[in-house]
């Protein structure tokens, strides 16, 4: 389904773009994204297609909001039921409620559920209205860290099951990971759209890569031609080999991912390699990371398994590692 | 072992002082009445009867149009920001603000029998002095403004995005009112409807000058007082508390038990 809105109030906003599947439009706080959900179902004034000018009654579109929004004087099965009629209201709920593994729950009033479950009854309420496409805004806010990529992928599968559309307005970087396709927005435009691999693989911009969440986005600039550049690195005091095709003076977002960064012992540190002292260490299950401080800045470091931490650590990035797009000035 | 004192725990302290003392204040007209009433020679005077009639039966009269039209304002100064919206809140603050004596004497000036409303009115048979329409009148504009304050917070307790859902599960503008907004604001609604019936019953100015016929509570305990003194006032006032209090008592209790 093609989405194309124009919103003039509050704020001004252009979005153009397929939603296919589940579709996460990923950007950062102040976009505007909730506006466009807004925009969508008819909520605010803007234009657009689909559902121009109809008004929200007559938008065939299941909102899930922020916090989810259920009917606090109403039973779960009860706000199921909501946009149901006639005298097979309840069972019809109950048939949702089921899909959504809810039936044991129906007689529960909301605040006795958790975000989880109120989440799920949400989406029941939304998919009962026979909806042409979803529209989630920040599903995964009001989840409980630990449970939240089970719930997460509950949600994702039962949206597939529903066969609708969907698209989720979010700036969790776990719930992008988990999209069939991605929109990123940065400064109110799009600025690049793909599959989650697709744009993992080639991020558009150091903006698209923090929104991505990637660890080591930096500042600098390019100095000296290409072929024999070096990327300065202000906040470190720096000074790095680079292999780019900028010209000389280019102002850069760059990166390196962490476990890219090679860790030295003084002694046997190359050249340029950049002082560092370790912050703290990041141990989870699938990863461990390294915060070292280089000057004013954090570089994050994916050591070896079993790595033991020199007392005076020296860092170093391989030139074929960091990637640099230019920036405008003034962002 | 003692049981540890629980942190928790509020301790009235220094606080319960001065809200006994409030309390006490608030008590001691009622312990003279109390005192007062000569409970031997309990009975009452000629008219009294009608005058509670009067009373109950206009007030429950006079909430109806106030309900009916002061709701949906209410709603629309909840839910609506519009230029100018200080004038609105400035003409209810003066309709809180004037004096019923004088809120009487502005109704008899336009409703009266040479006000201009007053006479188109009459010319349609509608008299609002010294009748039961003009006795509902003055109870109309004592209360609304009350109503009106109270039910427009209990609507801006609501949130809105509630009732956005509801027109995006196919709701239309009166249903999603009607299945949401009110049934959100029901305590609310419930606490403004109590307040509007004490206004309206215990009105006495504003009656006074446009509906001194015909007699309710308020009015009949002035006439009882210049006719046969204080010792005829204290009967009618036991009644109008036993008529007028059920209401807002068991909407208030039900208020508190929902939010407790």
């Amino acid at each position: 389904m093609r989405i194309d809105y124009r919103i003039e109030h509050p704020v001004a906003l252009h979005a153009s773009f397929e939603v296919a599947g589940f579709t996460v439009l990923l950007g950062a706080s102040g976009e505007g994204k909730t506006l466009l959900l807004s925009a969508i179902a008819g909520l605010i004034a803007a234009r657009g297609e689909p559902f121009d000018g109809l008004p929200p009654q007559q938008r065939a579109v299941g909102y899930l909001p922020q916090g989810h929004a259920l009917f606090p004087h109403l039973r779960a099965w009860e706000n199921v039921a909501f946009s149901l009629r006639g005298a097979r209201r309840r069972e019809q709920a109950m048939q949702w409620l089921e899909r959504v593994g809810m039936a044991g729950l129906a007689e529960r009033w909301p605040a006795s559920l958790s975000g989880g479950q109120q989440q799920r009854v949400a989406l029941a309420r939304a998919l009962a209205r026979r909806p042409s496409l979803l529209l989630l805004d920040e599903p995964t806010s009001a989840l409980d860290p630990v449970t939240r990529d089970e719930v997460l992928a509950e949600l994702i599968a039962e949206v597939h099951q529903a066969g609708i559309p969907a698209l989720a307005v979010s700036h969790d970087p776990a719930l992008a990971a988990v999209a069939d396709r991605l929109v990123l927005m940065h400064g109110r435009r799009i600025v690049q759209i793909g599959t989650p691999e697709a744009v993992h693989a080639q991020p558009a911009s150091g903006a698209v890569a923090r929104l991505l969440g990637l660890r080591n986005v930096q500042r600098g600039r390019i100095v000296g031609a290409p072929g024999a550049q070096r990327l300065s690195w202000p906040e470190a005091d720096a000074s790095l080999r680079v292999e780019t095709a900028l010209p000389d003076g280019t102002a850069v977002d760059w990166h390196v991912p962490p476990a890219a960064v090679r860790l030295h012992d003084p002694a046997a540190a190359p050249g340029d390699a950049i002082a560092a002292s370790f912050e703290l260490r990041q141990t989870s299950p699938h990863r461990n990371y390294l915060g070292m401080r280089c000057g004013k800045a954090r570089l994050w470091v994916e050591p070896p398994a079993g790595y033991e931490l020199p007392a005076a650590p020296m860092l170093s990035l391989p030139p074929d590692a960091i990637r640099c797009w230019p920036v405008e000035e003034h962002a | 072992m003692t049981p540890a004192a629980d942190p928790t725990r509020y301790r009235p302290g220094l606080s319960a002082l001065p809200a006994a003392l409030a309390l006490l204040l608030l008590a001691t007209p009622f312990v003279g009445l109390l005192l007062a009433t000569d409970w031997r020679h309990f009975g009452f005077a000629h008219g009294d009867g009608g005058a509670v009639r009067v009373s109950l039966g206009y007030s429950l009269i006079a909430l109806l149009p106030i309900v009916a039209l002061g709701t949906p304002l209410a709603w629309w100064l909840a839910r609506h920001r519009v230029r100018g919206q200080w004038l609105v809140d400035a003409l209810l603050l003066v309709s809180l603000l004037t004096p019923p004596l004088a809120m009487g004497l502005l109704l008899a000036s336009m409703y009266g029998p040479y006000g201009p409303a007053g006479h188109l009115l009459e010319r349609a048979g509608l008299l609002l002095t010294n009748s039961a329409p003009a006795f509902i009148l003055a109870q109309f504009y004592a209360a609304l403004p009350y109503y009106v304050m109270a039910a427009r917070t209990a609507f801006e307790g609501v949130p809105r995005e509630l009732e956005q859902i509801a027109l995006t599960l196919g709701y239309s503008p009166w249903r999603s009112f009607v299945h949401v907004s009110l049934p959100l604001a029901r305590l609310g609604l419930a606490a403004a409807v109590a307040l509007a019936w004490v206004r309206a019953l215990g009105e006495f100015g504003a009656v006074l000058i446009v509906a001194y016929y015909p007699q309710g509570i308020p009015v009949k305990l002035w006439v009882n007082l210049q006719d046969i003194g204080l010792d005829a006032v204290y009967p009618l006032l036991w009644v109008f508390f036993a008529a007028a209090l059920p209401l807002p008592l068991a909407l208030g209790m039900a208020v508190r038990r929902r939010l407790s």
